[in-house]
């Protein structure tokens, strides 16, 4: 589709079946003052103009999205990823959606421009260290950073830390925080897929996460609920091992015990309790 | 041949770390064959001008896509016209103390009321040349365009920033 102003005589859409619009404010019913453009997208402006419903705006924002795509991809090659441009560039689009009155005279893709263009150019400009770090630190690493290229040609190698410290005038140790800080400019998906020669299916970073081992934590668990169950009475005991280690329902364990099976639904809600009583203090 | 680009691009940057203090206005000349692939080496050219002038990363990706923006008109210009020689694009960046000024000047005829058809290179809803023109104004500070019977000149114009900071 192509937005003209409303009102040129040239009008896009030639199926348009209303040659009203060079005929403006004809009609003059106080609310339908506005010429009636045969551009879906005004159509669609003038409608969400008057009503505000929130359905229309969705419909207008999927409706530019060739534009934003069009102008974040001007900026992909900086080194940020296009979706998120794409991203960006849609906060410009909403924004001038909300903004924009039909019948100035402007076609909403010249007035929508600067605000999508603008607001990618702010996300470039406000592009910074991803965690906060202490400016004097910041400067450092800019210092270290620079010092390791000069340094790199002047040697012919790597040049050691001490150099480094030496040639920023900072302590090796203020030094190697510095250099180590270089790690926080920009963060990392766990999503990340890990390099991984063999055959097998990739490994996200968050795989490669140390975590608590389940089976460890499992182990002493296991040693707190034996040492409980000893203390619990005898009968209790028995049906708790019964109904949860040899996995047996309570009508049979009910019928090993020579006892109804509600009474073994009453001893085994009360041996529970007191289990879970006897860990609760075991906890500490 | 993007990549290829990108790399070159960044050795080019490295290599223009310490700009030198400009006395007066020199001139960078390039003049490229109207067509695509060549869009490129004019952006390199822009590179390593602006990138001396001390102008931020952000402002020289800026000044480049704006000239880039200018040689792809051209040349969307050119593909709409069948003419006898083949046209060029002649970039002149004029470095001044406190601006640079680029000027695209293109050999492409204009017979007037060719425009209709060349508009619908972007596809879809996206008028190119117009968005094109647009982003130049919001990329540089100021825009003039001159059009005759033998070709077109764009001048682009960006201040040097007065801040240290980038």
């Amino acid at each position: 589709m192509n937005f003209t102003d409303t009102g040129s005589p040239d009008a896009a859409s030639p199926a348009s079946d209303e040659p009203v619009e060079s005929a403006p404010k004809a009609v003059a019913t106080p609310s339908a003052a506005r010429v009636v453009s045969t551009d879906p997208a005004e159509r669609l402006f003038s409608e969400y103009t008057r009503t505000g419903d929130k359905k229309l705006r969705d419909r207008l924002v999927a409706m530019h999205q060739n534009l934003v795509r069009y102008l974040a991809s001007k900026f992909a090659n900086r080194g940020e990823p296009l979706e998120d441009l794409v991203q960006v560039g849609n906060i410009g689009l909403v924004n001038a959606v909300d903004r924009y009155e039909v019948g100035r005279g402007n076609k909403f893709s010249t007035y929508a421009t600067p605000t999508i263009v603008g607001e990618i150019r702010r996300y470039f400009r406000d592009k910074a260290w991803s965690l906060k770090v202490p400016r004097r630190l910041q400067e450092l690493n800019q210092a270290a950073n620079k010092a390791v290229d000069s340094l790199s040609s002047k040697l012919g190698r790597s040049p050691t830390i001490a150099e480094i410290a030496k040639a920023i005038g900072a302590t090796e140790e203020e030094t190697l925080e510095s250099i180590e800080l270089g790690n926080a400019y920009e963060t990392v998906s766990l999503d990340t897929r890990m390099s991984n020669e063999s055959d097998s299916a990739p490994m996200t970073l968050n795989e490669f996460i140390g975590g608590e081992d389940q089976n460890l934590k499992n182990l002493m668990s296991h040693g707190d609920l034996a040492a409980a169950l000893d203390k619990l009475e005898e009968r209790e005991a028995a049906i708790i091992t019964q109904r949860f280690f040899e996995d047996l329902s309570q009508a049979e364990v009910a019928k090993r015990l020579n006892i109804s099976q509600m009474h073994v639904s009453r001893l085994q809600q009360r041996a529970l309790a007191n289990l879970k009583k006897l860990l609760a203090e075991q906890e500490f | 041949m993007n990549h290829e680009l990108l790399a070159a691009d960044e050795s080019l940057a490295g290599g223009a770390a310490t700009p030198s203090p400009i006395a007066e206005s020199s001139v960078v000349t390039l003049t490229i064959p109207c067509a695509a692939e060549y869009v490129g080496t004019a952006r390199l050219t822009i590179l390593g001008v602006a990138s001396r002038m001390g102008f931020s990363y952000d402002q020289v990706e800026d000044i480049r896509l704006a000239v880039g923006e200018a040689c792809s008109n051209a040349i969307a210009r050119a593909d709409a016209v069948s003419q006898k020689s083949a046209p060029t694009i002649t970039i002149r960046s004029h470095v001044e103390p406190t601006q640079l000024v680029v000027e695209i000047e293109d050999s492409v005829a204009n017979t007037g009321g060719e425009n209709a058809e060349m508009d619908k290179t972007a596809g879809d809803d996206v008028n190119s040349a117009e968005l094109g023109a647009l982003l130049m104004e919001i990329l540089v500070d100021e825009v003039t365009l001159e059009t005759s019977a033998t070709g077109t000149q764009v001048r682009l114009t960006k201040y040097a920033a007065m801040n240290a900071e980038g």
